[in-house]
């Protein structure tokens, strides 16, 4: 069953615009949301939940329209974007009481649960949490009402490495059931690899893949091989060439190696394979 | 709209707004000019949109399961609400100054009679209508906001108390009246002015649910 459908979001910016993004995410998986700062995850993000009114295009929670039914569709969904950041001074047990309110479905005794593995002292003020308490406490919300989609915005940015794989530990046990489904953005891509299912890909307010991990992975081959090597020809399709005084190294769309026999063409890892699609947009 | 208003009393009210209600106290100095009380509640108004705009109000508001419409909403019955608070709070102080020292006059401004009521619930929609469209035309800048409440109210209060004080004539000598047969006439006043400021304040919350409606946050 679809949870999450997008289809053909736009909205324009002067000097920026998301371009008929389109993508669905599948209920109990996790979909990385990946693109370099700037590409639109965001603004994508803020466009299905309302935040920001797109040009045109259409979102769909369980095939209801989100924007007619953006309360109900918001009561559905776990919300982070980013630390948080609001009500510094703030108690997060005061936070938490007000927030409470809004879901029928808050769990308390979960909440309480999310809040001892955070080791969370909920009598502190937000100011007082460092950055990744702050993502915790604003995760520990996200969760609290067991919302069948959770659309989190950068939520391992300024983690440190232990507690993003405590994190991705999170998520999968989140959809562990099958009943729930996380969309997150993300510019550390290594974090993907440990959890995700599919990757959804922007550059350029585009959306240039929507794929399973392991095809995606699959799409690309890194070439390398002597400067003799690196024909004319060669050079028109690879993606983020980079020559060096030995040779060459650049990636290949994996169809197109049968093209190209004999050059040495390796699987390589996802943050390979944006590093050379970005490169080759700066070439 | 419960839970809203409840967010608004627990985390989004400024301080001021609960304190300046004291400053109803103000109408027991014999001498002081008396709309500066109303004053001040417009000002908390402010203090509270800057709170909210420095706290990220409208960043966790714009997570929660509720439509910008009801952000609006609430801001303003949390505004009706301390402003009519505000009210309610001075009427017991005037009651008392009135009998304190009912024949002495205030130099510094209208008297605390019944039209002085009248006359600051219609400062008090103004101030609704000039600040509040204005600030959820962006809901984070007030410098524009402020300069056209700050302006309606000093402007409102120059106007108000010329008519009830510095030009004589009828008019003045009855909204400045404390006698109480002319206040039982000022009546009229009061009703007037409370029916305009709910008219205003109904048009400052359409126009803000309009801008706020735009706004990408």
């Amino acid at each position: 069953m679809t949870v999450l459908s997008v289809e053909g979001l736009c909205k324009s910016y002067p000097g920026f615009a998301l371009d008929h993004v389109s993508f669905s995410l599948e209920e109990g998986s996790i979909m990385g949301f990946i693109g370099r700062n700037g590409a639109g995850k965001t603004t994508t993000l803020k466009s299905i939940l309302g935040l920001v009114h797109p040009d045109s295009g259409s979102v769909k929670l369980c095939g209801v329209d989100y924007a007619a039914h953006e309360a109900e569709c918001r009561r559905q969904t776990g919300i982070l974007f980013g630390e948080v950041d609001y009500y510094l001074s703030a108690k997060l047990r005061d936070i938490a009481a007000v927030t409470r309110r809004f879901y029928p479905d808050w769990d308390e005794d979960y909440y309480r649960q999310l809040l001892r593995d955070f080791s969370l002292n909920d009598a502190k003020r937000v100011k007082e949490l460092s950055a990744g308490m702050r993502v915790k406490f604003s995760l520990a919300m996200a969760l609290a009402h067991r919302p069948k989609l959770l659309l989190l915005d950068e939520p391992t940015s300024g983690l440190d490495p232990v507690s993003r794989d405590e994190l991705m530990g999170i998520f999968l046990s989140v959809v562990r059931d099958g009943g729930r489904s996380i969309l997150f953005s993300t510019h550390i891509i290594s974090d993907l690899e440990k959890c995700a299912d599919t990757i959804t890909y922007i550059k350029g307010g585009r959306v240039l893949h929507s794929l399973a991990v392991d095809e995606f992975r699959d799409a690309y081959r890194l070439v390398s091989g002597g400067t003799e090597e690196l024909t004319e020809e060669l050079k028109g399709e690879l993606i983020g060439l980079r020559t060096h005084s030995f040779g060459f190294e650049g990636l290949l769309p994996t169809e197109k190696c049968a093209d190209f026999p004999g050059l040495c063409a390796e699987e390589t890892d996802m943050e390979n394979i944006m590093v050379h699609i970005e490169r080759e947009k700066e070439a | 709209m419960k839970n809203l208003f409840y967010k608004e009393l627990k985390l989004a009210v400024h301080p001021t707004m609960w304190l300046f209600l004291i400053l109803s106290a103000l109408v027991l100095i014999p001498q002081y000019p008396y709309f500066l009380v109303f004053f001040y509640s417009c000002l908390s108004i402010f203090f509270c949109a800057l709170q909210s705009r420095e706290n990220r109000d409208y960043l966790y508001t714009a997570l929660l399961p509720v439509s910008k419409r009801d952000v609006v909403r609430a801001r303003f019955l949390t505004v009706v609400f301390f402003q009519l608070l505000q009210l309610l709070f001075t009427v017991p102080f005037a009651v008392l100054s009135l009998r304190s020292n009912p024949l002495g006059s205030n130099p510094a401004g209208i008297e605390c009679n019944v039209a002085f009521f009248g006359l600051s619930a219609v400062m008090m929609g103004g101030f609704n209508l000039s600040f509040l469209p204005l600030f959820y035309r962006t809901a984070h800048k007030l410098g524009w906001p402020l300069f056209s409440g700050g302006s309606f109210v000093t402007v409102y209060i120059c106007i108000a108390e010329a008519l009830s004080q510095y030009i004589p004539g009828k008019l003045s000598a009855f909204l400045d009246s404390k006698d109480p047969e002319v206040m039982k006439k000022q009546v009229p006043v009061l009703l007037c002015g409370l029916l305009l400021y709910a008219l205003l304040t109904l048009a400052a919350m359409k126009r803000s649910e309009r801008n706020f409606e735009k706004v990408s946050l």
